[in-house]
Formats: structure tokens, sequence, C-alpha cells
């Protein structure tokens, strides 16, 4: 009996501007696209892993909206943008050791209301206007964008890393998006289109940020014995590993330098029992381009500090030597959180890429950032078994 | 831009008793004597839950800063808002407004001092600025 883990299938729901229809909807409706995709009846599935987003009402009523009986594992997951990956993980643990045979793993959110702009969804989130966060909203550290941004000047003050570095990724991730029927972006831009967008939080333009969208993701993770019998090629899960740093904001603090890459990425390779060089293709959490390129030196893709330099050497894009966020991104394509970068994983793994689909795929790393470079997922997949 | 209303809450009181006196107060515990931020619920060195209030000193340094632009007013250039992470010199970092300064004339490392703002209807907010 072979129960290591697999991802079989793969739903995803109408995404971006799509009004009219909740957040658990688009759950509901991505877990039944996603069985489907696997071949197997709604019934087979006997776990069920939810994450929420901003509208936080996706949770253990999803059960219920399905018509799910007798679930043998069911739970709310949240750890932000990595809780992709993590769910993945709980559920490749359950399907290894016995605890359930196929588990869905969702992540749904619908923060876009009509006539009013994507930025606003995010801004005034989860914000008390008491205490602690009152004091920060009051001092104008108002949403993430404002972290991270404190986050990317450390980086370029520290390391040199500049604008231009940052908007090179933003370039590179619109060339892949332009290949990407799902894409919300497709129309290719320059790095002077990058440059003369509009500050949103300095050191940030626009095409530093990702896209705000609705919609839903899921995931089935079963055994590879179960996935012999099921519709797609199965997308194998080599290895895992988790971070969440606790940086103190104080002296000596790594804030804005490091990312949970450094220690998650390490810990996923060496349990998939593969090293750096054999990845082909890296989807990595791109909540902005600081994102990926920290995510890139803390995997070990180039040393600390040198991400600016690496950026821009033609490694990145559809010619260049790594297949980074060949779907385009969150910069580009869609954000669903930790299920951007897993859903075109996915899709890589499988082959299944059309005229964006990367040659070397053998082994796919997938990154999952929350937080505030506070939470951190990666995932090590692959067409074939260990 | 001006600071924004903030009310207290039960944790952040005392903090904002001492902002309404002029006093930036911090946490020093009360095993190991280091300091941590205003809301640390522990102690940042040695993990003691245990802490009193401390004045700090006022003074810090800049690690990190954004400029965060907001939505422009009809023909008006978008107000513009830099905030910082700033390193007091007794160690804990603080998230605060730089007032006094141009976004183009912050830098890493600038010195720089506590001051306080008393917006109509709401606490005692501490702000920034060069020393």
């Amino acid at each position: 009996m072979n129960r290591a883990p697999v991802i079989a299938g793969l739903g995803i729901t109408e995404l971006g501007k799509v009004y009219g229809r909740s957040a658990p909807e688009f759950a509901a409706e991505a877990v039944r696209l996603a069985a489907a995709d696997a071949g197997l009846d709604l019934a087979e599935v006997d776990g069920l892993l939810t994450n929420t987003g901003l509208s936080r009402d996706v949770g253990l009523g999803l059960q219920r909206d399905l018509g799910l009986r007798d679930l043998r594992l069911l739970s709310e997951v949240q750890a932000y943008g990595s809780s992709a990956g993590a769910m993945v993980q709980y559920a490749s643990m359950a399907v290894s050791c016995g605890m359930a045979d196929a588990v869905a793993c969702v992540f749904a959110d619908a923060p876009l209301k009509e006539r009013s702009p994507g930025g606003s969804a995010y801004a005034s989130a989860g914000r008390a206007p008491k205490g602690w966060q009152g004091l920060a909203a009051a001092s104008g550290i108002s949403s993430a964008t404002t972290m991270y941004a404190l986050a990317a000047r450390r980086h370029m003050t520290t390391y040199g890393t500049t604008s231009e570095q940052f908007g090179a990724i933003a370039v590179a991730q619109r060339a892949w998006a332009a290949r990407n029927p799902l894409a919300q972006l497709r129309e290719p831009i320059t790095l002077a289109d990058h440059q003369a967008s509009r500050w949103i939080t300095e050191p940030f333009h626009l095409l530093d940020c990702c896209l705000v969208s609705n919609g839903g993701v899921a995931v089935i993770v079963t055994s590879a014995d179960r996935a012999v019998h099921l519709r797609q090629p199965p997308v194998h899960v080599l290895g895992w590993g988790q971070a969440h740093p606790g940086h103190v904001m104080g002296r000596g603090s790594e804030f804005g330098l490091v990312s949970g890459a450094a220690i998650s990425g390490p810990a996923a390779l060496k349990m998939a029992g593969v090293t750096l060089s054999d990845v082909g293709v890296a989807e990595l959490y791109d909540c902005y381009t600081y994102t990926v390129l920290v995510s890139l030196e803390d995997y070990g893709f180039c040393a600390k500090g040198e991400g600016g330099d690496f950026v821009t050497s033609g490694v990145l894009g559809p010619e260049g030597s790594l297949a980074v966020n060949t779907g385009g991104g969150q910069l580009s394509s869609y954000y669903m959180w930790g299920m951007t970068p897993l859903s075109e994983a996915v899709v890589q793994a499988r082959g299944q890429g059309g005229d964006r689909q990367a040659a070397r795929n053998d082994v796919v790393l997938v990154s999952g950032n929350g937080g505030v470079l506070d939470h951190h997922s990666t995932l090590v997949l692959s067409p074939h078994a260990r | 831009m001006p600071v924004g209303i903030v009310h207290r809450d039960a944790a952040a009181a005392a903090f904002f008793d001492g902002a309404a006196r002029g006093e930036l107060l911090v946490r020093r515990c009360a095993s190991c004597g280091g300091f941590s931020a205003p809301q640390a619920r522990a102690c940042a060195h040695c993990g003691t839950p245990e802490q009193e209030w401390a004045p700090s000193a006022g003074a810090g340094t800049v690690i990190t800063w954004a400029v965060v632009h907001g939505r422009p007013a009809d023909g008006e250039a978008a107000p513009r808002t830099v905030v910082a992470v700033v390193e007091l010199d007794e160690g804990p970092w603080l998230q605060a407004q730089l007032t006094g300064v141009a976004p183009e004339e912050v830098s890493a490392g600038l010195r720089v001092r506590a001051g306080f703002e008393h917006p109509e209807g709401g606490e005692a907010v501490p702000v920034f600025h060069p020393a």
C-alpha cells in the first residue's frame, strides 16, 4: 500500500472582478471542481481543510454547504499566505498515516465590492480603532502594504536593492501572464511602465503590488495508490516545511532582510531528497515584487543581498533560465493567497501549462508567505514519485 | 498628514496616560531589566511576562521608512505621510509617523526624537522628528 501523498485534483472558479457571489459559494464551487477534476465523486471526499480570507466566512459550515457526510478530518486553517501550503502539508500527513483518503483543501475570498477600489478592500480590513492597532492606524500604518514597504526599504538601504530591480520582477511576471488564459492582466509592460505607475506607498509603485481577486481555489490530496485510478497525472508531494520566525521588533531584528523561506526551504528540500539545483520551477508568493526577491535569496537561488542583481541577470521570464511564477503570480494573474503559487505549481508539475509550460518540471518549489514575513510554508512537488 | 484618532483600551491605557503627560513609555522587564516595545506581552529578551512601564529617553534612529501616498483631491497633489520604524536608544522598535522632514530627506540612520500630537477627540499619539 503506497500511501505517499499526491495532489490529484485542482479546482479554480471564475476569478477576479466576479460579483454577486459570496466566499462560501466560491469555496463550495472550487471543491466541486477539484473533485470533478480528480475524477472523484464529491461523496468520496472524506477530509476538508478550509482557509478563509478577508471575508472571514469560509469555515466548518462548508461541510454542510457541500453535503459532505461522515468526514474523518475537518478544520479551519489560518496562517495567512502560508495557509495553502500548510493545508497540503496537514492533508499529506493525514493521508500518509491513513486518517483520511481524499482531503480537499480550499481557499476562497470575496473582498472586491462593485464600485469600490480594490485597494480599499485590504486597507481597512481587520483594523480595530482602539489600542495598539488603533495607534498604528492613527500613525498612518493602516495596511500590509505599508509594512511590506518598510521591509522592502530596509532591504534597499541595507543591500543597495533598487526600485528598477523590483520592476524587473513585475515585467518578467507580466510576460508569463500573457501566456496564461486565467491571468487578469495580460498586456505586456516595460520597466518604464513600472517606474511611471503611481506610487502606492514608496518604495512601491502600483506595479509592485498584487491584485485583489474574488474567487476560490481547491486541491484534493490523496494517496499515490488511489491516484493511479484517477483522472489526472498525479503530483507527488515530496517534501514540506514551515517557518514562523517570530521577529522581535527591536535591536538586532532581521525584519525585512530575511524571510521564513531560509528555514522552510532547506527543510522541505531535505525531506524531498533533492537539492536546490534540481528545482526547475519556482512558484513564489508575490504579494509584492520585493517578496519574490527576498524569497529567491532565502531559498538560496542567489546569495543574501544579491537578489537585485540576480533578478536583472536575465534569469526570470519565459526566456530565462529559472521558471519563476510562470502563471504571472499574484502580481498579474490572480490573488488567491497561497493558492496562487500552489495552483500554478500543480499545472506545471502535470505538464499542462500549454504556452507557458516549463521544460524542466521534475521538481517544483512552492512558497507561501503570510503576515509580514511572519509565516512561511514550502512544498516540493514532482510528477515523479520518490 | 496629521495623525488620526485613536482611543484607549485596557492594554494601552497606561501608555496613553504617559503620552498625555509627554512621556514615551516602554516595557521594562521585572526580571532581567531589558526593554521591550510598549505592546509586548512578555520580555523580548528573556520571555518573562512580568513587566513594568518605564519612560524612554525618546531618542532613536530610523531603521526604515515608507512614504504613504493618499488619494489626491481635485487638482491637488496627493498627500504624503512618512512612517518609520524607529529604534529607540533603549532597543525597542516603534512604528510612528515622522514629522518635520521632507520624504526625500529621510535616510536610514537618521537621528530622531519623540514628540506628541494631541488630536481633538483622541489620545495623544507619539511622532518622531529629526533630532
